[in-house]
C-alpha cells in the first residue's frame, strides 16, 4: 500500500520540551488523496506532529516534507494549500463566526459564498453570534467550516469533532466523504475510534511520541482478534485448546471466546457439526488495536502472550 | 457509535428544558459548601482586594498628615479640593473651610476608598454567578444537591464578608492615624455600604446579559454613572446639590465625616443594596441556568474583506482595548488640563513637597510638564497593554490558529505592532489636544497658545513611549515570557520616577533608566532633539530586533 508519491512523510522526527520528549523517532507517511487516521491517546504527541507539519514547531531532528517542501521554511506557501483545525478551538471572542469564517477564507484567498453558506447550514450554525456566546461545539463548527469551505488540496483536522454532537459528527463524516471524492487528503487526528474507523483510508496509532503501527484497517485487523460469542447444542469446551483461540468462557449459557483474525475460518468450519443456534462475531474495534498498544494485557487473558506482534510495532 | 438518545446540542440556554428545582422548600441548600468552595477558590484573591483596599485607607490616611505637616500647608492644599473643579474630581468638599488632617482624608480621599471596594464587590459577585454560569461550572454545582438560590446566597454572603473586612482594615487605618472615633467609623461604614450596595447591584445585573463581562460592564457602568453624577451635582456648590443626590456614592459623600457625622444618608445606600439583592433573586427565578434575560446582541454575519487582512485581523483584535485607554485618558487629560487655571491662583500657596514635584519656577507650566508626562506613561501603559494582549494570542492559541493561514510571521506580527504603534501615537495626540483644550478653556488668559504647547508636549514625549514599544517587542520576539512583565516595570518605573523622582534621593543611574527623564521638560524647557533621536532609534531597534526573534522561534512555546 505504500503510495508511490507521498503527500508527506516525516523521517525520525524528534521534538522534546525540556525534559519532556514529545515525539520520540516518529515516521509518518500519507498517500495524496487518502483520509489518515492519527490515532492515538492524549498526550502521546499528535498535536506535536501536526504543529510541525504546519511550521509552527520545528523539529529537533529528523526531516519533514509537505507538498515536498519544508513546512519550516515554506509555511507560507505550504498554507495556500491546506487548512486546519485546532483541537481546542480558541477565536477570537469579539467576532462574530461568520466574521471567523471569513477572515480565514479571505486570507486563503478562496472565498466562495455558496460553499460558505451550505456549510453553515449543514453545520447548523448561527453566524451571527459574538463567538464568546459559544459553546465549546459552536467553536469547533466556525473552524471546521472555515476549513471546509476552504478550496485546498489537505486537511490537518487535530480532533476535529471533540465537542460535537452525534448528529454533527454524522455531517462532518459526510462532509469528510465528500472531499475525499474530490481528492483533497486528509490527516484526522482522534482518539475517537469509530470516526477513524468511519472515515479512514489508513491509520498511524501513535504512542509516547512514535507510530507503533500504521497501515490499512484491514492490515490491521488482519493481526487483530475477533470476538465470537456461540450458543451450541453440543460443548464446544475443546475449541480453547485450538490455535488461535483465547479466553475461552462461559457466560449466560453462551460460550464466548477470542480468535486470532487469521484463524477464524478454521474455528468457523470446527463449529459447524455443533449445532450452532446463534453465533455473533465481532469486528475487532479500534479499541481493541488501542488496549492493545496501551492497554494491560490483564483483560486479554491466559491467552495474552499468544499473537505475535507485528513485525512493525513496540520495536 | 451508539447514539440511542435524542442528541440535542449543548449551548447554555437549551438548558430551558431542564426542570427548574422545584423543591423550592429548600432552596438554599448546599449554601455553605458554595460559600466554603468560593472562600477557597478565591482565598489569594480575596486576600489580595481586602488587604488592598485597608492598605489604601491606612496610606491615605497617614499620607496626608506627611504631605501636609502644618496649619498653612493644609489650608492650601484644601485650596484644590474647595474650588469647583477640586469639588468636580472628589466630591462636595464638607469643611474645607476649617480643614483637618481627618476632614481632609474624608474630603478628598475617601472616596477612592469607596470605590475600589465597589470594584471588589463588582468582580467578587460577578466571578461567582455569571462568570461560573458562562464557564459551565454553575451547571455542574446545579446539578448536585443545591438550592435554588444557594449560587447566589453564598456569593452574596463571601462578598459581604470580605466588603466588611476590607471596611474594618479602613477603620483600623483611620483609627492608627488618630482621627476621630465617630467619623472613622462613619468612613468605614459607608465604605461597607457602598460596598454591600453594589454587591446588591451586581446581583440584579448578573441575571440581565448572558455573559460575565455584560455583567461586569453593567456594574461598572452604574459606578461609573454614579461617579459622573457626583461630578455634576458637587461642582457648583461647597456641599453639592441636588443632583449629588440622585448618585449612590453621593449619598457616601453626604455623610460629612468629622464634620457633621451624619449617618442616615447611608439608609438609602443599605436599603438600595437590600432591595437590588432581592431583585436579582427575583429575576434569577424568572431565566434558565446560562441564560440572560437580555437577548445576546447578534452580530454581522459574514466578514467584512477588510478583516481579511493581517492588518484587519489586528485591528479587530486590538482595537477595543486602545478605544477603552484612549477613552479614559483623553477624559482624564481634560479634566488635568482644566485644573490649569487652579494652579495658576494656587501657585503661591503649594506646600514645598508638592512645589518640588512641579518642575521650574513657573508652577502652572510646571503643572503642565508635569501632566503632560504623567499622560504619556499612561498612553505607555495603553502600548503595553496592547503588547500584552498581543501575547496573549500567542498564550491562548489563536496566533497559531491564525498562522495556519497563509500569511507570514512577519506581517501578522507586523500587523499588530503596526496597529499597537499607530494607536499609540494617536492616544498621544489625543491626549496633547485634550490636556490643550482643557486648559485653553480654563484659563483666564493666553489658553490658545497653550493648547499648542501642551499639544506638542504630548505629541513630544512619542519617542519615549515608543522605546519601550521598542524594548516590549524585542523581548517578544526573543524573551516572549519577560515581555509582559518587564513592559509593565518600565512604566510603573517611570510613573515612580517622574512623580517621585525628585524627591527620592536615587543615584543618576537610576533616572538614566527612565527614556522619559531624558525628553526635555516641555514647555518648562526648550525642546531638546538629541533624546528624541535615539529614543526613537531605540524603539525602532527594539522592534526590529522582536521580529527578527518572532520569524526565528517557534509560536506557542507559552
Amino acid at each position: 500500500m505504500t503510495p508511490s508519491h507521498p503527500l508527506i512523510t516525516a523521517e525520525g522526527l524528534v521534538k522534546s520540551f525540556g525534559s519532556v520528549r514529545a515525539l520520540d523517532d516518529l515516521d509518518l507517511t500519507i498517500a495524496h488523496g487518502e483520509v489518515h487516521g492519527f490515532l492515538g491517546p492524549n498526550g502521546a504527541g499528535k498535536s506535536t506532529t501536526i504543529r510541525i507539519l504546519l511550521g509552527l514547531l520545528r523539529a529537533d531532528r529528523g526531516t519533514v516534507r509537505m507538498f515536498g517542501r519544508d513546512p519550516w521554511k515554506d509555511a507560507v506557501e505550504l498554507h495556500r494549500r491546506l487548512a486546519y483545525v485546532p483541537g481546542d478551538v480558541e477565536i477570537w471572542p469579539h467576532l462574530t463566526g461568520g466574521e471567523v469564517i471569513d477572515m480565514f477564507l479571505r486570507l486563503r484567498g478562496s472565498y466562495d459564498a455558496r460553499r460558505r453558506n451550505a456549510l453553515i447550514e449543514r453545520f447548523d450554525l448561527d453566524p451571527r453570534k459574538k463567538t464568546r456566546t459559544y459553546s465549546k461545539g459552536n467553536r469547533q463548527k466556525v473552524a471546521l467550516i472555515a476549513a471546509l469551505a476552504a478550496d485546498v488540496d489537505l486537511l490537518l483536522l487535530d480532533e476535529p469533532t471533540a465537542g460535537l454532537d452525534p448528529l454533527m459528527e454524522a455531517v462532518f463524516q459526510d462532509v469528510i466523504r465528500e472531499k475525499r471524492a474530490d481528492g483533497v487528503s486528509v490527516l484526522l487526528s482522534s482518539h475517537i475510534l469509530s470516526q477513524v474507523e468511519a472515515l479512514s483510508d489508513r491509520v498511524s496509532i501513535i504512542r509516547a511520541g512514535r507510530i507503533v503501527e500504521s497501515g490499512s484497517l484491514a492490515e490491521l485487523r488482519h493481526v487483530t482478534r475477533t470476538t465470537i460469542e456461540v450458543e451450541t447444542a453440543q460443548p464446544v469446551d475443546d475449541l480453547g485448546g485450538m490455535e488461535g483461540v483465547h479466553g475461552l468462557r462461559t457466560e449466560a449459557g453462551r460460550t464466548v471466546f477470542d480468535v486470532d483474525g487469521d484463524r477464524v475460518p478454521q474455528i468457523m468450519t470446527a463449529l459447524a457439526p455443533r449445532d450452532v443456534r446463534s453465533l455473533v462475531a465481532h469486528p475487532p474495534t479500534l479499541e481493541q488495536l488501542l488496549m492493545r498498544h496501551y492497554g494491560t494485557s490483564a483483560t486479554d487473558g491466559p491467552g495474552a502472550d499468544a499473537p505475535a506482534p507485528p513485525a512493525d510495532a513496540k520495536h | 457509535m451508539s447514539t440511542l438518545t435524542h442528541a440535542p446540542e449543548h449551548p447554555p440556554h437549551d438548558t430551558r428544558s431542564a426542570p427548574r428545582t422545584r423543591s423550592g422548600s429548600r432552596p438554599l441548600t448546599g449554601t455553605l459548601a458554595l460559600a466554603r468552595l468560593s472562600v477557597r477558590v478565591d482565598r489569594i484573591r480575596a486576600l489580595v482586594w481586602v488587604l488592598g483596599a485597608g492598605a489604601m485607607g491606612f496610606y491615605f490616611a497617614h499620607a496626608i498628615q506627611i504631605i501636609a505637616e502644618d496649619d498653612t500647608a493644609l489650608a492650601s492644599l484644601a485650596g484644590l479640593y474647595a474650588d469647583p473643579v477640586g469639588r468636580m474630581m472628589v466630591g462636595p468638599g464638607f469643611g474645607m473651610d476649617d480643614p483637618t488632617h481627618e476632614r481632609f482624608f474624608a474630603a478628598g480621599y475617601a472616596v477612592f476608598i469607596y470605590i475600589l471596594i465597589a470594584l471588589m464587590s463588582i468582580f467578587t459577585v460577578v466571578r461567582h454567578t455569571r462568570a461560573d454560569e458562562q464557564a459551565g461550572r454553575a451547571e455542574l454545582v446545579r446539578a448536585n444537591v443545591v438550592g435554588r438560590h444557594a449560587t447566589l446566597t453564598a456569593t452574596l454572603l463571601v462578598t459581604a464578608g470580605l466588603v466588611v473586612t476590607a471596611s474594618a482594615l479602613v477603620l483600623v487605618g483611620a483609627l492608627t492615624a488618630g482621627y476621630a472615633w465617630e467619623g472613622s467609623l462613619l468612613v468605614a461604614t459607608t465604605a461597607a455600604a457602598v460596598g454591600l450596595f453594589f454587591t446588591g447591584a451586581t446581583a440584579t445585573m448578573a441575571q440581565l446579559g448572558e455573559s460575565s463581562r455584560s455583567a461586569t460592564a453593567l456594574s461598572g457602568g452604574l459606578l461609573g454613572l454614579a461617579y459622573v453624577i457626583r461630578m455634576a451635582g458637587d461642582a457648583p456648590e461647597v456641599g453639592g446639590t441636588a443632583l449629588s443626590w440622585a448618585s449612590p456614592l453621593g449619598w457616601a459623600q453626604q455623610t460629612a465625616p468629622y464634620v457633621d457625622d451624619r449617618w442616615w444618608p447611608l439608609l438609602p445606600l443599605a436599603g438600595g443594596a437590600v432591595v437590588l439583592a432581592g431583585l436579582g433573586y427575583w429575576l434569577s427565578t424568572r431565566r434558565d441556568v446560562g441564560a440572560g434575560l437580555l437577548p445576546a446582541r447578534l452580530g454581522r454575519a459574514e466578514g467584512r474583506p477588510s478583516l481579511g487582512t493581517p492588518l484587519g485581523l489586528a485591528l479587530r483584535s486590538l482595537l477595543g482595548t486602545l478605544r477603552g485607554w484612549t477613552i479614559a485618558l483623553v477624559l482624564t487629560s481634560l479634566m488635568f488640563g482644566s485644573y490649569a487655571q487652579t494652579m495658576l491662583d494656587s501657585a503661591d500657596a503649594l506646600p514645598p513637597e508638592l512645589a518640588g514635584v512641579f518642575v521650574g519656577e513657573d508652577i502652572m507650566l510646571g503643572y503642565l510638564a508635569y501632566i503632560a508626562l504623567f499622560m504619556a506613561v499612561f498612553v505607555t501603559a495603553a502600548g503595553v497593554g496592547s503588547l500584552q494582549q498581543v501575547r496573549g494570542e500567542e498564550t491562548s492559541g489563536r496566533a497559531e490558529y491564525g498562522l495556519s493561514a497563509p500569511l507570514s510571521r512577519t506581517a501578522w506580527l507586523g500587523a499588530h505592532l503596526t496597529v499597537t504603534i499607530a494607536g499609540v501615537l494617536l492616544i498621544l495626540v489625543a491626549v496633547g489636544a485634550a490636556m490643550g483644550a482643557g486648559a485653553a478653556l480654563s484659563l483666564e488668559e493666553g489658553g490658545a497658545s497653550r493648547f499648542g504647547e501642551l499639544l506638542a508636549a504630548g505629541v513630544l514625549k512619542a519617542p519615549a513611549v515608543l522605546s519601550i514599544v521598542g524594548i516590549v517587542t524585542a523581548l517578544l520576539g526573543w524573551l516572549p515570557r519577560l515581555a509582559v512583565p518587564v513592559g509593565w516595570l518600565l512604566v510603573a518605573f517611570s510613573a515612580i520616577i517622574g512623580t517621585f523622582g525628585s524627591l527620592l534621593e536615587l543615584p543618576d543611574v537610576v533616572f538614566d533608566l527612565d527614556p522619559f527623564g531624558h525628553l526635555a521638560d516641555y514647555p518648562v524647557e526648550a525642546i531638546a532633539w538629541e533624546p528624541v533621536i535615539w529614543l526613537t532609534a531605540i524603539g525602532a531597534a527594539g522592534i526590529a530586533i522582536g521580529l527578527l526573534g518572532w520569524r526565528r522561534r517557534e509560536v506557542g512555546r507559552i
